[in-house]
């Protein structure tokens, strides 16, 4: 295999390839490598864990065609070369990379030794690149990260009143996003797909159209970039409807940019501590955050904000009640509630597309 | 100086310890120079390993000077979050030696083991247990000095880099001071030690030997006064553990192996129990729950897993302890186990979590609420009939001769 790319070219593509690679504890140390292919259409770069792939085209001079599993190191490499062209020759186990009067050699392991992944063939349906990313934005923050919950660490897909849903929840806020007029399944089609997987689709989203072809046991997400797919999560995602309340007796409106700004200096005082909460306390007069953290002090800063309902005051894990207040677009927020131990919602006012439940932190 | 006092006291000093996670976590540095630090322009070296100080890379060092002197080596950025997971599981290994653990940083601690002598024999075979238990389940090297006071154990530990110890007995201090140069007095920096140099005093010897009047009357009164006493190892500094530990457990050894899962989860049960009641009368909750399982030929391996909200209800700790046990062959024949809570922080509130299972109304909430206020009768129970010994009293209980309770 012999190929030449541009500098600039070649370095993002191993830079986005890479961010999939398998970590140092996998079970197979090839994953840990890129696996590249050249033809005369040009570079295939594939990163994957065998749970998400990271596969990119790009355009290269292919002199010889052919594959190679190299190391990651490759990105390295290249990000210090100078710009230009840079010519990766491989023969046997080695391959020499050259740019200008630098030169190297890598040792490869087998290219054979790469498992075969399926094929990211298929026909799918067509989303606009930036509201996709914007929704999924919204919703992966509230995935789970603990690999003991795996149905947890998905992102639910299905299809909602003639639009698409997505859904996660690690149990102690639920994230629903709805996008209308947006058909990708059938209806009452439920698939749970990867947050890490989406989380790299969100990433990777630019302008146009993503194509989502979802497939028997994966999906496969078209960026203008590159290609992302995602092993499907096998297992019921929980009952999530069941969960949000269907009234609520008070609601806050308030500045979606003020109550952030408020938060971000009020937590400081909490920083590093796992369980201090935010108290949020609710009257006619506005709203007033307090935090107080044993041994470190306290802080506080009181809101104007329009309130109806009762007076009340809930405590938040300050990480989770900030994720959803910055998932919200709008500038202002409504954040209703029921009484301090029931579930509180956090959505845009005036907007019904995107929820955020959050549980309250009981404090004694 | 100061009554002979027993050489109880140890600091430990994780060697190289950035680097030698990096070698620990990737096969492929072990032997190899390793830095770490920051890469940028003017970034700095935090730690490199042995293997590059060969090539007079030090901490502090500007990186590019390290690359310049050792070009080889693999520079990383550091991995906080990563260090401090590793030097959890180390400052869990000597708070199961002994209560008194003061932590001096991530990579530091001071033990006394004035306690532990009767368990586990001499400072000596302490410091070397240690070692190896250090070595065994976190797969890192530590160096150990041993002495009467704060000030020679650290200075000990130093001298036994890398990976030695060094145990200063009672009655050889001044032997072991008197030849070292001023600069390893505490406080000694290099306009006092100009100072000193001017009055003659080249090593501590020299200043443990003056009057110390004339140091007062050249250094002032504070300072003098501190280095007089140091040189003549007078620090009467106590080994004060942290008012908030950094890891409450319960472990035991069985007097036969245990084969199969039920038998171990009936343990871990007793287990989770007894650290969460020690958790919650010392008003502390705990994000990360660790199980210790040590094999019959002694192989001790940990899990950890760290909970998205702090708990100190017993029966989360044990649901996360029996899937943690799960990922163990227990099949090779367990001899002992333990039951870790870790990341502890001051009661302030409890996340309340949401009810997935879509049984009746927050069912799984209610259970654990319901749990949380029964173990809490529970502990006021134990408490007036004293039944449950509690925190550092294990240690000594042990010398009963049951098999390692604690």
């Amino acid at each position: 295999m012999k190929f030449r790319c541009e500098r600039d070219t070649l370095a993002d593509a191993v830079a986005t390839a890479q961010r999939t690679v398998a970590s140092r504890s996998g079970a197979l140390p090839v994953l840990q490598d890129l696996r590249i292919s050249a033809n005369a259409d040009g570079l295939e770069l594939i990163g994957s864990d065998l749970e998400i792939t990271n596969r990119v085209q790009v355009p290269a001079d292919v002199e010889e065609p052919g594959v190679a599993v190299v190391p990651k190191l490759l990105g390295e490499i290249v990000r210090k070369l100078e710009p230009g062209p840079v010519t990766v020759s491989v023969t046997g186990d080695e391959a020499v990379i050259t740019a200008g009067r630098f030169s190297t050699s890598l040792r490869l392991k087998p290219a054979e030794d790469y498992p075969r992944l399926a094929s990211s063939d298929g026909q799918g349906v067509r989303v606009d690149s930036t509201a996709f990313a914007a929704a999924l934005r919204q919703v992966v923050r509230a995935a789970s990260k603990d690999d003991l919950r795996p149905i947890l660490t998905g992102v639910l897909m299905t299809a909602h009143a003639g639009g698409l849903r997505l859904v996660a929840t690690d149990s102690y806020r639920l994230a629903v996003r709805d996008l209308k007029g947006v058909s990708m399944l059938a209806e009452g089609q439920r698939v749970l797909v990867a947050a890490k997987g989406l989380a790299e689709v969100q990433r990777l989203a630019g302008d146009g159209e993503i194509e989502v072809v979802l497939r028997d046991r994966d999906v496969v997400f078209r960026t203008s970039r590159a290609e992302v797919t995602a092993r499907l999560i096998e297992g019921d995602f929980p009952n999530y409807e069941q969960l949000i309340p269907s009234s609520y007796p008070n609601r806050l409106t308030v500045s979606r940019d003020s109550l952030m700004d408020a938060l971000e200096r009020v937590q400081i005082v909490g920083q590093n501590r796992d369980n201090a909460a935010v108290r949020i306390s609710m009257t006619a007069d506005g709203l007033e955050l307090a935090m107080s953290a044993q041994d470190v002090g306290t802080a506080q800063e009181s809101l104007d904000a329009k309130f109806e309902g009762t007076e009340l005051t809930v405590a938040f894990n300050p990480v989770f009640l900030r994720d959803g207040v910055e998932a919200i677009e709008t500038d202002e927020v409504a954040l209703d509630t029921i009484d301090p131990l029931k579930p509180a919602t956090l959505r845009a006012a005036g907007g019904d597309d995107f929820l955020y439940l959050l549980m309250p932190v009981r404090t004694s | 100086m100061t009554a002979r006092r027993d050489a109880t006291i140890l600091h430990v000093d994780l060697d190289a310890f950035f680097a030698a996670v990096e070698q620990l976590d990737d096969p492929g540095l072990r032997g190899r120079p390793v830095i770490v630090g920051g890469l940028g322009k003017r970034g700095v070296v935090s730690t490199a390993s042995y293997e590059a100080r060969a090539f007079g890379v030090s901490s502090a060092m500007p990186m590019a000077r390290a690359r310049q002197a050792c070009p080889q080596a693999t520079f990383l950025s550091p991995r906080m979050a990563r260090y401090v997971e590793k030097s959890h599981e180390v400052m869990a290994i000597l708070g199961s030696i002994s209560p008194l653990v003061e932590q001096l940083s991530i990579d530091e601690a001071f033990v006394d083991v004035a306690g532990a002598r009767r368990m586990l024999g001499g400072p000596a075979e302490i410091a070397a247990t240690i070692r190896g238990r250090v070595l065994d389940e976190a797969g890192l090297c530590l160096s150990a000095g041993v002495a009467s006071t704060k000030f020679l154990a650290k200075l000990a530990s130093d001298l036994a880099k890398p990976d030695g110890v060094l145990v200063v007995e009672p009655g050889t201090e001044q032997a072991v001071l008197a030849p070292l140069p001023v600069s390893r007095l505490w406080g000694v920096g290099p306009a006092t030690m100009t100072k000193l140099e001017r009055m003659g005093l080249r090593t501590i010897g020299d200043v443990a030997a003056i009057e110390e009047q004339t140091l007062v009357g050249a250094l002032g009164s504070g300072l003098g006064r501190h280095l007089h006493a140091l040189a003549r190892n007078d620090d009467p500094r106590a080994v004060v553990p942290e008012r908030d530990a950094k890891s409450i457990g319960a472990e035991e050894t069985f007097a036969a192996d245990l084969h199969t899962i039920p038998k171990c989860e009936r343990e871990l049960v007793r287990l989770a129990d007894r650290a969460c009641a020690r958790l919650r009368s010392a008003g502390l909750t705990a994000r990360t729950v660790n199980v210790k399982i040590r094999f019959g030929d002694f192989e001790t391996r940990t899990r950890a897993r760290t909970l998205a909200a702090a708990t100190d209800v017993s029966t989360v700790v044990l649901d996360v302890a029996r899937e943690l046990l799960s990922e163990f062959d227990v099949g090779r024949g367990v001899r002992l186990l333990g039951v870790a809570l870790s990341r502890l922080d001051a009661v302030a509130g409890t996340q309340a979590t949401l009810d997935l299972t879509g049984d009746a109304h927050s069912e799984q909430q209610c259970r654990t609420e319901r749990r949380a206020a029964v173990e809490r009768a529970v502990d006021e129970v134990r408490d007036r009939f004293g039944s449950l010994a509690v925190g550092p009293a294990t240690l000594v209980e042990r010398s009963d001769g049951a098999r390692g309770r604690g």
